[in-house]
């Protein structure tokens, strides 16, 4: 079903030195840096205006960078973006397709517009199933659904899309506590066969259960990034504070290493 | 790729609540506007018959020529001119036909009806200009906002779409959702013509089509603006509110205002001022006359005195009528050409808007722009000259002019017969004129369109997705 070519050791999804600086003078990225290798998560936390978003635009070319460079399976993303939106999944904090259309009459779209008219109903109904939507809902326009199900959709549409690269935003912002399990359990699932995930979050339990690295950003500036083993027994959530607090003694550093 | 998103724009615009009840409203509208229009084609059908059977009734009985008054023709109704109203309710549709003489036409539809011109009657050009700008821009005007408030827009973007390709796909499967739900609605409202008992000619059925054909340029103009301006703003109450806006002051504002400014810019004398020069330079006429008249000595040209003195009138009135005409043409001309100037003006800064231009195109097709009024005076003036050879052969004499004449003899009276009379035959403006004079106006339409879609297009390329 891939048809995207990888080569081994190279990350999926890379920043370096990757910059925005708005035309109002207001720095919302700067020089940020990390990759993601095939197979594996990296989750990064942050609060509102931390930059999160905006790195997910330039992944996207929804915006240019002002300096360094966003890749996606080694293709600069401003460079050519058509390219680039080949590789990559795509999945936004609030998942809204068409509410006249019913579940698989989206994922239909999507997957079309995708390139991939190969799909059969079978296909579209096998993965609503694995993300979780009970069969019944597969023919229901999406004005009916709920903000999970909706978000089911929306990584259904991502799975389709096959891409090697998937990026996440705020993708279990509302989710309910199963709904945000089974979630975690997908992105295993996709981790397992290989693709590369970036998933921006608020949500910092998640991002532990989930992540096999994690950062955290603040300002336009990567604070701190740590594989999710060098972290375990640590109380994430107190070192994410003392970061957004300035306390700790590791942010300059980190914020350092990090460029 | 432009198919996939082509399709799914017709799928999601039918799909929805909001076209379905704009649709039924606008569809209904339409063929609201082809029925009261067929009923009311036959109503004036109907009364167009009576009113020549009354003209000749008039003249039953009578037994001399002489003593028609005058004979009254009838602008006949159009089947078009009940689609597209344009000025034919304004403008008389009688003339009293005298041998010689200034012809004015009298008793307009709203003159007789006046309860009509009141709201005007609702006939397809309104129905274009009004109802289908509206709907387009309700149909239109979240084309892009409207995506990125939802959020799919972030995600169609985030697939290899070429955003030409996908501004293209949205405005090409706009167009065709919409304009096939009109044209499905129109052809309904053509097929209730005949079945109604409305028989169109081909003539007739081609200018119907071009101005179907004008108004869906206009409606083409309202959704590409609407796209246009809904990828230039973020969201979808700012493209509305810009959109009414817009709308308001094109269809509402544009053409009345031009018509104050041009009124205000080029003074045209009054029909009263040039009435009264007119009478004033008739009386003058008459005074030299009738001075004439008291100089009269038969001189033996005729063999009887009283058929010198007819002969000796008849000439005098021939001079004098003659520079009437030549005085009247004068006056008329000179104001026939600062309306013209007016006119010019008003149109050409009317023409800002494009509901000017469907209104001007449509009525030009139809036969129903200003135009017609003097085609049909210039009709009945043909008329006129039929008319005055006809009663010079059967009285010897061209009625007309103020002149009773009566004939003294002892001959039996013998009743006239009015059929022998020339019928009045109107004929409209030949179709490929109507279309010269309309294509201005639909070229114009055109050239909205594409300035629109090229705004669109490159307001787009430019789109912040955030």
């Amino acid at each position: 079903m891939n048809n995207h070519t990888t080569i081994p050791g190279q990350p999926l999804i890379e920043a370096w030195q990757l910059t925005k600086r708005y035309e109002d003078g207001v720095l919302a990225l700067d020089h940020v840096s990390f990759s993601v290798e095939p197979g594996r998560l990296l989750a990064i936390l942050g609060g509102n205006g931390a930059g999160k978003t905006t790195t997910i635009n330039l992944f996207l070319n929804f915006l240019e960078p002002t300096e360094g460079e966003a890749r996606i399976n080694g293709i600069v993303t401003h460079k050519d973006p058509l390219a680039a939106k080949k590789q990559v999944a795509y999945v936004s904090e609030n998942v809204m397709l068409y509410l006249n259309f019913t579940a698989v009459q989206n994922l239909d779209y999507f997957a079309r517009l995708g390139g991939r008219t190969d799909y059969r109903r079978d296909d579209y109904r096998d993965v609503l199933l694995r993300v979780g939507l009970p069969e019944e809902a597969h023919n229901k326009k999406l004005k009916s659904f709920s903000k999970g199900m909706r978000q089911k959709c929306g990584i259904a549409i991502a799975i389709l899309k096959d891409a090697p690269a998937i990026l996440l935003d705020e993708p279990t912002s509302g989710l309910d506590p199963k709904a945000g399990r089974e979630f975690i359990q997908l992105l295993d699932s996709l981790r397992n066969e290989g693709k590369a995930i970036l998933m921006s979050t608020h949500d910092i339990f998640r991002a532990k259960e989930a992540a096999d690295t994690i950062a955290i950003m603040d300002n336009g500036r990567m604070l701190m990034q740590k594989e999710a083993s060098e972290l375990k027994g640590e109380d994430l959530e107190s070192l994410y504070m003392r970061y957004m607090a300035g306390h700790a003694a590791q942010p300059a550093a980190a914020a350092e290493s990090a460029r | 790729m432009i198919g996939v998103i082509i399709e799914k724009e017709i799928r999601d615009l039918i799909g929805s609540t909001k076209f379905a009840v704009t649709f039924a409203a606008a569809a209904l509208l339409i063929v609201g506007a082809f029925y009261v229009g067929a009923t009311r084609h036959k109503l004036n059908v109907e009364q167009d018959e009576a009113s020549r059977v009354e003209n000749l009734r008039q003249m039953e009985g009578l037994t001399d020529w002489l003593r028609v008054e005058s004979n009254r023709i009838f602008l006949p109704p159009q089947p078009l001119a009940a689609l597209v109203s344009g000025v034919s309710n304004d403008v008389g549709r009688t003339v009293s036909v005298v041998g010689r003489g200034e012809l004015t036409a009298y008793g307009s539809r709203y003159s007789e009806d006046p309860i009509y011109a009141a709201f005007r009657f609702l006939d397809l050009e309104f129905i274009f200009q009004i109802v289908l700008s509206l709907f387009a821009i309700l149909l239109g005007f979240d084309a892009v906002s409207g995506e990125k408030e939802l959020g799919t827009l972030r995600l169609t973007l985030a697939h290899a779409v070429p955003r030409s390709t996908y501004i293209l796909g949205k405005i090409a499967g706009a167009c065709i959702a919409l304009s096939v739900s009109v044209l499905l609605a129109v052809a309904i409202g053509c097929l209730l013509l005949p079945v109604m008992g409305v028989a169109l000619t081909g003539t007739e059925w081609a200018r119907l089509g071009l101005v179907v054909l004008t108004g869906m340029l206009y409606f083409g103009v309202f959704l590409t603006m609407s796209v246009f301006v809904s990828s230039m703003t973020h969201r979808t109450s700012s493209s509305f509110l810009v959109l009414l806006v817009v709308w308001v002051m094109s269809v509402m504002v544009i053409p009345r205002a031009t018509v104050l400014l041009a009124g205000r810019a080029v003074a045209v004398p009054t029909a009263e001022e040039v009435a009264a020069q007119k009478a004033s330079y008739r009386i003058q006429l008459w005074k030299e006359t009738r001075a004439q008249m008291l100089d009269f000595k038969p001189n033996g040209t005729a063999p009887d005195p009283a058929q010198e003195f007819t002969q000796f009138m008849d000439s005098l009135t021939d001079v004098r009528e003659s520079r009437i005409a030549e005085h009247s043409g004068r006056l008329n001309e000179e104001r026939y050409n600062r309306q013209l100037e007016q006119q010019k003006l008003a149109f050409a800064l009317a023409r800002l808007s494009p509901s000017a231009s469907l209104a001007l195109a449509a009525s030009t097709l139809a036969g129903t722009s200003l135009s017609l009024a003097d085609h049909f005076k210039n009709e009945a003036a043909a008329y006129q000259q039929e008319y005055a050879a006809f009663m010079k052969e059967k009285t010897g004499v061209v009625p007309g002019a103020g002149m009773v004449m009566i004939r003294v003899g002892d001959e039996e009276p013998q009743p006239i017969d009015p059929a022998e009379l020339p019928e009045f035959t109107y004929d409209p403006l030949p179709l490929d004129k109507t279309v010269e004079a309309a294509a201005v106006d639909i070229g114009l339409l055109a050239f909205f369109n594409l300035l629109f879609f090229a705004g669109a297009f490159t307001a787009f390329l430019r789109y912040d997705v955030r």
